[in-house]
């Protein structure tokens, strides 16, 4: 590891990756269109990993039912490509904001609760969005989902390849990765992290809790949504199922291994909890109940996850009465 | 700490190019002497009862022509996936199979969400999938490469529709399950019933895995109904009689092949006597295939079968017959779908219409006695 | 169909009522939903169905085996799971607790299979008909073991000197402490009754509905902590007002609209509660120290 880490080759070691992620998806689809597949997963997992991060992390709000965001960009998106015949590139902003806005719902009903009883809550909304999909009649064709929704449309080329759906899946990753990097290193980014640390402080010296607790929802779920336009596009068939629950704790499953508060940490959850599975089928039968135990310990041993922001070790003392 | 870990995403990407420079030789590597065939179902996650019923069908259908030894001395191979009943899962697992040159075709998949899911990239990669239990109507139009061997729900319902007129029935109460199969059935036994003049009384839903049924029930014994069409699965069927048998309400039941299982007659028990059903699975009656099939599935596994496995037993069967009559070539297997004619299944006498759509007559069916049996009369 | 549909929701009330008790002693004291509160019920119920089913045990001695045995469980868990994180943010034991339910759930499923289990047919299918209503054993059964083992509670906590301990740890742990309370011992406890009511919940429910099955936890959790809520939580008679309360609006929801509709009412009445009065009927006002 010395070696690598002299200056010469630190200076190559961002070209090396951008040359690797550009070649990368022609080697997989070499060997079987699968693997591009894999990797497309994980570049969209890590956008919704890095968007429930914000969220999460940087906010400090136990969310719970962020799959509800990436269903409402999907169907958003879904919707307004074939009723709407809207294009995909119009169609992937308006349901990003969409979903925002739905953020911004949330946020708002949540502001005033405490970080258990928010947890619920998050997981109610979660659970009705859902259910608004399952009887949403004809609106969102209900629990028979919506198929054949169109592939985005360069000037007349419709994408086909997956080689295709990853580069695009790579730029959306990257524009979400520069954009949370810059909101998080500015004074927003600070402001969340106060409260997160300490609300009541953070109230009192000005910064509204309210305010940036919304704007945190509200990103994240501007992500989430963007997300779900691509992969409703992409899958091009989406149905209620996608976005259940057992998602949304997969996507917190990735914030929690891979780094609270850490964007290298998101995407390297998103790459682990979607190579896990593949990697290792032969524990399949055990899969959930290992992530069940590896949330326990991680908690106990390691609660910033894997690739954590630097001196965040979650210590806090609290007094435990009120 | 940063430092080390920088390197963490530049080794990743290159692990998983040397991953699928190794692994995609592998995949090229022809596989001799066997045949594969796919087969996509849940085998985990909620539905991993109905997963293991058609990986059971499909697997004897295997073993059988292995044992006879009839393809050019080629063994045929089940190779089973799991799509956790889950279509993001679908996708994945399609994926997989279509872009294995080694796998011919697949049986697959359980859930209607999950076939349509993946039905694009089997369509997309020209390879042949015959479902052997997703009953939507939308897998109609799925794709040319898409087939089932169970008939719509569309066609079930209304067949159950006329069976309901024959047996006099004028106040119906509806009990479904909502999803894209329970709402399927609903859809079409409500208009092909008030078509004949029966009256729709009540028609209540339920989300899938519900156990609790009071409180629709107390509802629907208001209304009196001469008979309740319970479009679900044989679990929560059995769990309604039963109930409704605590409730004091007394009526007929109706029900499509979904019914068919032996776990209705064991958990239902004695309020389950005198269900009617219709079914395409009736071993013991005039179908010589489903009789055999039984026998040999319980010599297998030492249980009965049910509808389930007898479709995919089927499916794979189908699948197996054209391979041993054009080749082992993905093209040549759907040339033979194409003109199946009445190819004797364990679920009927099977023919695909242009749609990929499987023709065939159902049989009714009633409980008596804690035993299915065919509806005389 | 009115009253039958009240006497369905006092009874499944009832379920709610004790599982929500077990959501309130804990919440009581460390201030903390124990997440994983409605796997601990579907264990319960499943260790009822094996020892009635398997070992044929008489209802009796099932109900005190499984409550005793779900009890050591709850305390094993807070341990474990709970105990060690006690002093870090609050967040990460809830994650903790998350990962438990997704422990105990897919434990669930690993040993008895994803299906639904039945229980053996001889248990509460007589029914009684008073005057249209129709009341099965079980429902009786439901009613009055309920009520009774409430009752206990209430005068545990109330007239016993381990109950007043309990009390007062609920108040403040550290006064509590300075007292010579072994809080610790007093929080085990705590979550040993909760499990314990919460495992003959899962039995009465299992043989109500004859059906078990892993996931039973969730919604029924949901369910219960919405009760809970609803009644104040960190009070025990608000678990048993909130849960018959619940019980009660959940069946005429599904009587009067439909029944997948519960689950939003379930949602909708814990939003509603939370922004108009979030410590519910009975709760008394917190007080936030900074």
């Amino acid at each position: 590891m010395k070696t690598l880490n002299k200056p010469a080759f630190r200076r190559l070691r961002p070209a090396a990756f951008a040359l690797l992620l550009t070649a990368l998806p022609f080697a997989l689809e070499q060997a079987s269109s699968y693997f591009t597949h894999i990797a497309i997963s994980i570049l969209i997992f890590a956008i919704l990993a890095l968007s429930l991060n914000v969220i999460i992390g940087y906010a400090g709000i136990f969310a719970l039912g962020h799959a509800a965001f990436f269903g409402i960009g999907a169907y958003t998106a879904a919707l307004l490509m074939m009723k709407g015949e809207l294009s995909f590139w119009l169609a992937l902003p308006a349901a990003a904001v969409a979903a925002g806005l739905f953020g911004v719902l949330l946020g708002l009903a949540g502001i005033r609760l405490r970080g258990d009883y928010l947890a619920i809550v998050t997981l109610g909304f979660g659970e009705i969005v859902r259910l608004v999909f399952v009887n949403g009649g004809k609106v969102t064709n209900g629990p028979m989902g919506i198929p054949g929704i169109p592939a985005p449309d360069l000037f007349g080329y419709a994408l086909t390849r997956k080689t295709e759906f990853y580069f695009l899946a790579l730029l959306l990753l990257l524009f979400t990765v520069f954009v949370i990097y810059r909101v998080v290193h500015s004074g927003i980014g600070l402001s969340l992290m106060t409260i997160r640390e300490d609300e009541t402080l953070a109230d009192s010296i000005g910064i509204s809790p309210v305010r940036f607790k919304v704007f945190a929802f509200a990103l994240g779920a501007f992500f989430a949504g963007a997300a779900g336009a691509f992969w409703a596009s992409y899958i091009s068939y989406i149905s209620p199922d996608t976005f259940r629950y057992l998602d949304s704790v997969n996507i917190l499953a990735m914030v929690i291994v891979g780094g609270i508060a850490s964007i290298p940490g998101s995407v390297l959850g998103a790459a682990v909890m979607v190579l896990a599975p593949e990697l290792l089928r032969f524990v399949n039968d055990y899969r959930m109940l290992l992530l069940g135990l590896a949330i326990v310990l991680m908690m106990m041993f390691r609660p910033e996850g894997i690739w954590s922001e630097k001196r965040r070790r979650v210590h806090v003392y609290r007094q435990s009465e009120r | 700490m940063n430092r080390k870990l920088g390197w963490i995403p530049v080794l990743l990407a290159l692990l998983m190019v040397l991953m699928t420079a190794c692994g995609g030789k592998e995949e090229n590597s022809s596989s001799g002497g066997t045949i594969q065939i796919g087969l996509a179902a849940p085998i985990s996650g909620t539905q991993a009862q109905y997963g293991e019923a058609l990986r059971n069908g499909a697997e004897l259908a295997a073993r059988q022509i292995n044992e006879a030894g009839d393809i050019d001395g080629k063994t045929v191979k089940i190779v089973v996936e799991d799509d956790k009943g889950d279509s993001n899962e679908a996708v994945n697992v399609a994926n997989k199979f279509a872009n294995n040159k080694d796998i011919l075709a697949l049986v697959g998949h359980f859930n209607s969400s999950a076939t349509l899911a993946a039905a694009p990239v089997y369509n997309r990669n020209r390879i042949v999938h015959i479902s052997p239990a997703s009953s939507a109507p939308g897998v109609t139009d799925a794709g040319d490469y898409t087939y089932r061997v169970i008939t719509t729900d569309a066609f079930q319902a209304k067949f159950l529709a006329d069976w309901s007129k024959e047996l006099g029935y004028q106040k119906v109460a509806l009990i479904y399950e909502q999803s894209d199969f329970g709402l399927g059935l609903l859809d079409v036994y409500q208009s092909a019933a008030t078509a004949h003049g029966i009256e729709i009384v009540a028609a209540e839903s339920y989300l899938p895995g519900a156990k609790e049924f009071s409180t629709i029930l107390t509802k629907i014994k208001e209304k009196r109904p001469d008979a309740v069409f319970i479009g679900g699965f044989y679990n929560e069927a059995a769990l309604i009689a039963s109930q409704a048998k605590k409730l004091d309400l007394r009526t007929d039941y109706i029900g499509v092949d979904s019914l068919y299982s032996r776990a209705l007659l064991e958990l239902g028990g004695e309020s389950v006597e005198n269900f009617k059903l219709i079914g395409f699975f009736y071993p013991g009656g005039n179908n010589e295939q489903a009789t055999k099939f039984r026998d040999a599935y319980v010599e297998a596994y030492g249980k009965e079968p049910d509808t389930y496995a007898a479709y995919a037993y089927d499916a794979a069967s189908i699948l197996i017959e054209a391979i041993r009559q054009n080749g082992a070539d993905r093209e040549k297997i759907k040339a033979y779908l194409d003109t199946l004619k009445d190819f004797p299944g364990a679920t009927g006498s099977l023919t695909f219409d242009e749609n990929g759509d499987v023709q065939t007559v159902p049989q009714k069916l009633i409980v008596k006695n804690g035993a299915f049996a065919l509806y005389e009369g | 169909m009115f009253l039958q549909q009240l006497a369905n929701g006092l009874t499944i009330g009832m379920i709610y009522a004790l599982i929500a008790l077990g959501y309130t002693l804990v919440y009581g004291i460390l201030k903390f939903v124990n997440f994983a509160h409605g796997d601990i019920y579907m264990i319960g119920s499943f260790i009822g169905l094996f020892l009635i089913e398997r070992l044929h045990m008489p209802l009796i001695p099932a109900f005190v085996t499984a409550a005793v045995a779900t009890a050591i469980i709850g305390m094993i868990i807070e341990r474990v799971a709970y105990r060690p994180l006690r002093t870090a943010d609050r967040i990460v034991p809830l994650i903790s607790a998350l990962g438990v339910s997704i422990f105990l759930s897919s434990l669930a499923q690993k040993l008895w299979g994803t299906g639904t289990h039945p229980f053996p047919a001889s248990f509460g299918s007589v029914t009684y008909n008073v005057g249209g209503l129709i009341f099965s054993q079980i429902q009786l059964l439901i009613l009055v073991l309920s009520f009774a083992l409430m009752i206990g509670l209430h005068l545990f906590v109330t007239r016993t000197r381990i109950g007043t301990a309990l009390r007062a740890t609920s108040l403040s742990i550290t006064n509590a402490q300075l007292m010579g309370i072994d809080t610790n011992r007093i929080i085990s406890l705590a979550f040993a009754i909760g499990s314990a009511l919460a495992a003959v919940a899962g039995i009465m429910v299992g043989i109500y509905y004859n059906a078990v099955y892993p996931t039973m936890g969730y919604m029924a959790g949901i369910n219960a902590f919405t009760a809970a809520v609803l009644g104040g939580i960190g009070s025990i008679p608000g678990a048993m007002l909130g849960g018959l309360l619940f019980g009660v609006i959940e069946n005429f929801t599904g009587a009067y609209i439909s029944t997948p509709f519960q689950s939003v009412i379930t949602f909708s009445v814990l939003i509603v509660v939370l922004l108009i009065k979030p410590t519910g009927i009975l709760g008394k006002k917190e007080i936030l120290k900074v």
